[in-house]
């Protein structure tokens, strides 16, 4: 089918796509806009890889076509990263916990994770684990996860270690 | 697992929706949140030349009280009634609503939507079933009610033409000394339900039981009132109505579906036992009400 | 869980040192093989069959070759006779019993559901698909041989034209010595465990990116892989391209278990296509493709029988194996010989017989996966379980009464291995304190008064590295630059196990310089040497041991050559952080930089007859196996309404040697025992009885989930291997260890109420339905 224009708002800048309506909002942050952080896990809206923010609502972009972005606001992992190299205070926790091996499913879970402690400041045990059941992770057994998310939430994140 | 290619309709009002749909009949599908429909267009188990997005149209949002009934817009995100407080008038809404996938998915998912989707194993229309729920559906020739009993057909399949678009969906209020539980099995936190019970209860002033409700879920091709345990239970006096016996009739003669997570058997003996634990549940809440 | 500490100078290894990896794939930065993209790329797609077994009578790919954006369609006739030899290195000379008769497309018969038929090369993979929907082909279809029974009963073989479907058989039979045993023993105890398929399933599916260019006749291929080399091996032989024109190079890799060793079918196509068309293409497996048509595993069969004395001693066992490898396994193969030969596991089990084989079937090929012979554990803790359970034995009691003790050490297990350095007393006694289980005893015959259903179970194993044919040996290369900064190249292919930060901790304790000035390379046959890749938990013992060899090299020329500067002799010389010092003289210090520049730039300063520069290559012969140990103990619940099984508790003591970093050790333990949770609770590749695979997507097939796994307890015994640094593997233990101790709770908890459960996976429905 033919391709549509279409404008959307991409980590805080404008950006306009030329895409079949069929393209889901994953494939075109990848392509289109060349944001590679953000990944395909299932592409059947069950893994979570694919989690971005759309208007500040963690969402799965696997599951939404870009042209339904039109006029939205768009934020992917690498707009949750600070621009100078260091880390978030989220992605810290995670790195101080190990809370990630092969990365794959990273992106998602940081996105996730950013948009469950900004409505969950105080989360109990129990509510960390079924806010993050919406994410599948096949390397660390979620412990190193699920610590960092306390440590996050805790705000005692110890600043960026040597290397 | 791209999907097929379609043509993509946004419209603004309900009527052009409705318009769409109607010019294209079979070979438009509306699109809602998303987080049923998308899958199958994905693996492309399901294919339409025309896809209509709903979530520009105006006035399909919003959550109001309207004469004993709460109205909930049916481009409503899941996620959105969860936070609303209006929505604690419908207890059994309530409780369904975070039971639905994980948050990700509530942000997008509607309440409308799940509803029209109709997945037998799905808590929303188990809800609307259990509390006789109006169903208010736009088409070409204007604004009709329908009731949930006539709403649900068969599998993913509603009484819904195909140029019909669900407005809204109107939940009745209780009034009085009342209760409410939604119990399900699934294998997971967040995954459909193996097998689901919603029911609610209500009290006379004596503490008889006045009026109840068993809706089952993942019971059948629709979701299922189960009227033979709601009369068992209507009449009793406090505590001595037999729930294990209830529950064992709500699921007498249903026909559950044999899969991967379970066989029709395990089905109706875990739906049974659900049953029993949320009108235990519910007759707790309403008699402390 | 060990909080990270912030490294203490000239004290690396042992630290848990926050990785070097984080950074980049916290904040979207990786390179995976789907990141890649060239100019001028395209996009392939296959086209699989819906059948399991099937002549296929007619394919018209006439209709998809006129698709939009399609550059290409290619069938068994346009790719199959392009092809060279497609198995991996261990198969080539019978090494691993005979490997499927791969080619690159379905020739005429196809084999299992989702076996490929045709592939689609163009411009993107929307528009492969939609030309993918245009082929036609019909089947002619055969009766599938989806099982065992319907393997061995002669009705048909997978493989047209083979004598039958054997794959792999070996037997040691019952002698008379053995039989006699076997007739005056106490007990005799035969049981049948099947293990049900399930699989690797990493959250990246497999892909590759092939670029053939004719003018500078060079093949390169980005690949999601954990064995760089051997991919090059592979596809030199599938092309017939010289290894040295082909370059792979791995990236970032998203997880890989076993699967990604060794390079599968689709990606071999792959290459094939690029250097056959002369385009850059790129092939990402989607989700359902992998469910069904990648690898599985663990679908194997074990009777076990063993005589014990009246005291609970093991005299004797016999294990009748058999495991199913579908129709194309990729590399793996059979398990049985490693399954039978190491049954006896940690215990005194006498004299053991076995006999195994390996079956095709029209299903989804096994590859390795995390512990590919793990069935010898699986069953033998089961086993313990059920005789403890006939005897009237606690399975505390009976491995107490049979575990190789220290002082027995080295002690030869019946199949001929040798036990060395390992401790699986002093692992069962510490998982055993930590879950309290005389404790759990008496709470669980209070729940059970309850009517609640609690349980408990053990697993004891040791884990064998090997260090046999091609896994014999193990390459670092190091090079200092003039700046003094350190490079270190490995032939590994790391998926998650931190090899960079751990090497680089190595490097920082060995060599006396700071972590931020080591780089470590992997994953480029251009730049790397020759090496097996990563998997078989090696990269403990020895990757660990390669480059703390090529360090404590590297520090001794450097030394030599500080001492001829500073005019002090290399045995008073000690080097912290890149400064070199002089012990006695606080002064008298030189920089790492300085003793570079001196290596490359001033070779008239250098001690006489030594070769300039700093650059060290060394490869480290292990020895043929080692072996790493544990005990996991778990607490179960069991829902009687529902069957539903809920993880109370998780303990694992675990003994891999001196730890180099603990993070990255409890991580491997905690990713393999959810592995290994799921596996027993969850996971389950299903087919119906024509050949179908039911669980195609993550709807069906379920993973474990962050409510699935409790918080795990690790305890850590350190007893040092004879491999260089003590370091031993610890990889795969979690998904070895894991699915028995969760069967043997859910079997302790139902045994209670005289319930006994053998089918897995232990689903609710299937525990409800053994509850009676």
């Amino acid at each position: 089918m033919d391709e549509i224009p279409v404008t959307m708002t991409v980590n805080g800048r404008r950006r306009t796509v030329l895409i079949e309506p069929r393209k889901t909002l994953a494939d075109t942050i990848r392509e289109d806009c060349e944001l590679t952080g953000t990944h395909l896990g299932c592409e059947h809206g069950v893994c979570g890889a694919c989690t971005v923010l759309l208007d500040g609502e963690a969402v799965r972009s696997c599951l939404l076509f870009a042209v339904q972005a039109e006029g939205h606001e768009v934020t992917t992992i690498e707009g949750l990263s600070p621009a100078d190299g260091s880390l978030s205070p989220i992605q810290e926790a995670f790195r101080q916990c190990h809370g990630l091996q092969c990365g794959f499913c990273t992106p998602g879970f940081i996105v996730s994770v950013h948009a469950f402690l900004r409505d969950h400041a105080n989360p109990t045990d129990a509510e960390i684990r079924e806010g993050l059941s919406g994410n599948l992770c096949r390397c660390t057994g979620y412990q190193g996860i699920i610590a960092a998310v306390k440590m996050a939430a805790s705000g005692n994140v110890p600043t960026g270690a040597a290397t | 697992m791209k999907p097929a290619p379609f043509a993509y309709h946004a419209p603004t009002t309900v009527a052009d929706a409705v318009g769409v749909l109607g010019e294209h009949g079979d070979d438009a599908k509306a699109l809602a949140g998303g987080q049923s429909l998308v899958p199958l267009l994905a693996l492309r188990l399901a294919r339409f030349a025309h896809l209509v997005d709903l979530n520009r149209v105006e006035g399909l949002t919003g959550i109001q009280r309207v004469n004993g009934s709460l109205e909930v817009g049916a481009m409503t995100r899941q996620a959105v009634a969860e936070r609303s407080d209006l929505v604690k008038a419908v207890p059994l809404l309530a409780q369904a609503i975070p039971l639905i996938g994980h948050f990700q998915i509530r942000n997008r998912g509607t309440v409308g939507g799940s509803i029209a989707h109709a997945d037998p194993a799905s808590e929303l229309p188990a809800v609307a079933l259990a509390l006789d729920a109006s169903l208010v559906v736009a088409s070409p020739s204007g604004s009709r009610v329908v009731p949930a009993r006539d709403f649900f057909v068969s599998t993913w399949t509603t009484s819904l033409a195909a140029d019909d678009v669900l407005t809204a969906v109107r939940f009745p209020v209780w009034e009085g000394r009342c209760g409410f539980a939604i119990e399900e099995f699934a294998r997971r936190s967040g995954d459909f339900a193996v097998t689901g019970a919603a029911c609610g209860v209500a009290l006379s002033p004596s503490g008889d039981v006045s009026r109840a409700a068993v809706a089952l879920f993942g019971m059948g091709p629709t979701p299922l009132r189960a009227a033979d345990a709601e009369a068992a239970l209507v009449g009793a006096a406090p505590g001595a109505a037999d729930l294990s016996e209830i529950g064992e009739l709500a699921v007498r003669g249903t026909d559950p579906p044999d899969d991967l997570h379970g066989s029709s058997a395990y089905r109706r003996r875990v739906g049974a036992h659900l049953v029993t634990r949320a009108l235990t549940r519910a007759l707790e809440e309403a008699n402390h009400g | 869980m060990t909080t990270v500490q912030a490294a203490t100078a000239g004290r690396f290894v042992g630290q848990a040192v926050p990785r070097k990896e984080d950074p980049r794939l916290l904040t979207g930065r990786g390179r995976y093989v789907d990141d890649v993209r060239l100019p001028g790329m395209l996009h392939a797609h296959f086209v699989r069959s819906d059948v399991a077994r099937a002549r296929i009578t007619r394919l018209d790919v006439s209709a998809a070759r006129q698709a939009p954006g399609v550059v290409a369609v290619l069938t068994a006739d346009d790719l199959n006779a392009k092809a060279g030899p497609m198995l991996p290195t261990l198969f080539v000379g019978g090494a691993m019993g005979r490997g499927a008769p791969v080619v690159p497309l379905a020739p005429g018969d196809v084999r299992f559901v989702g076996d490929p038929v045709a592939m689609i090369v163009a411009e993107d993979r929307y528009a492969a698909e939609d030309a993918a929907d245009l082929v036609e082909v019909d089947y002619d279809p055969l009766p599938p041989i989806v099982d065992y029974e319907s393997a061995l009963s002669g009705t048909g073989t997978v493989h047209p034209g083979w004598d039958g479907n054997i794959a792999a058989q070996m037997e040691v039979p019952v002698d008379p010595g053995l039989q006699e045993i076997f007739d005056t023993a106490a007990h005799v105890v035969t049981e049948t465990f099947h293990q049900h398929r399930y699989s690797a399933v990493p959250m990246e599916t497999r892909g590759v990116v092939a670029h053939w260019d004719p003018y500078r006749e060079q093949m390169d291929v980005w690949l999601a892989s954990q064995n760089p080399h051997e991919a090059r091996l592979v596809f030199s032989r599938v092309t017939g391209l010289p290894e040295n024109r082909i370059r792979v190079m791995i990236g970032d890799v998203g997880g890989g278990f076993g699967l990604k060793n060794f390079t599968g079918r689709e990606e071999q196509v792959v290459v094939l296509a690029s250097y056959v068309l002369g385009r850059p293409v790129k092939w990402a497996e989607d989700r359902r493709e992998h469910l069904i048509a990648s690898a599985h595993a663990r679908v194997e069969r074990v009777t076990a029988r063993v005589a014990v004395d009246g005291e609970g001693k093991f005299l004797a066992a016999h294990v009748d194996h058999m495991d199913d490898v579908g129709a194309y396994p990729i590399g793996g193969g059979s398990a049985g010989a490693m399954v039978a030969l190491f049954f006896s596991g940690p215990y005194r089990m006498g004299r053991l017989a076995w006999r195994t084989a390996s079956v095709f079937t029209n299903t989804c090929g096994r590859a390795a996966y995390r512990g590919p012979w793990q069935m010898e554990t699986t069953a033998r803790e089961q086993m313990v379980d059920v005789v403890a359970r006939a005897i009237g034995m606690d399975p505390l009691e009976l491995r107490r009464r049979n575990v190789v003790r220290r002082e027995e050490l080295p002690y030869t297990m019946p199949g001929g291995m040798v036990l060395e350095h390992v401790s699986p007393l002093e692992t069962l006694e510490q998982a055993a304190a930590a879950i309290d289980y005389a404790g759990f005893r008496a709470s669980q015959a209070a729940a059970l008064a309850d009517g609640q259903l609690l349980g408990i179970g053990l697993s004891l194993y040791v884990e064998p590295q090997t260090g046999m044919g091609p896994f014999a040996n193990e390459p670092a290369q190091m090079r200092i630059q003039p700046d003094g900064r350190v490079d270190v190249f490995l032939g590994s292919g790391a998926h998650g196990q931190g090899l960079e930060t751990t090497t680089a901790q190595l490097v920082a304790e060995h060599l006396g310089v700071d972590i931020d000035d080591v780089t470590v390379h992997q994953g480029d046959t251009e730049s790397t040497p020759f090496g097996p890749g990563t998997g078989g938990s090696r990269s403990g013992p020895m990757l660990g041991a390669a480059v703390q060899q090529a360090a404590t090299s590297m520090r001794d020329k450097v030394f030599a050559i500080a001492g001829h500067l500073l005019e002090a002799s290399p045995d008073d010389l000690a080097m912290e952080k890149g400064v070199i010092s002089v012990a006695g003289s606080p002064q008298a210090s030189i920089t790492l930089a300085h003793v570079a520049g001196a290596a490359y730039l001033n070779s008239g300063a250098l001690p006489p007859g030594l070769e300039p520069g700093l650059e060290v290559m060394v490869r480290y012969k292990a020895p043929a196996g080692m072996y790493s140990n544990a005990c996991h103990a778990c607490t179960v619940s069991v829902d009687r309404a529902s069957g539903a099984v809920r993880v109370l508790r998780y303990v694992v003591s675990e003994d891999c040697g001196v730890m180099i970093n603990p993070n990255i050790v409890e991580g491997q333990i905690a990713g393999g025992v959810a592995q290994g949770i799921g596996g027993a609770l969850l996971e389950h590749n299903v087919y119906d009885d024509d050949g179908n695979p039911l669980a195609a997507t993550f709807l069906d097939y379920l993973l474990p989930t962050a409510g699935d796994i409790p918080d795990i307890e690790y305890h850590h015994i350190e007893t040092p291997a004879s491999t260089l640094g003590g370091y031993k593997g610890v990889g795969e233990g979690g998904a070895i260890g894991a699915p028995p101790s969760v069967f043997n709770a859910v079997a302790d908890a139902l045994a209670q109420v005289g319930a006994h459960i053998t089918d897995q996976p232990l689903t609710p429905a299937r525990v409800r339905e053994a509850l009676g």
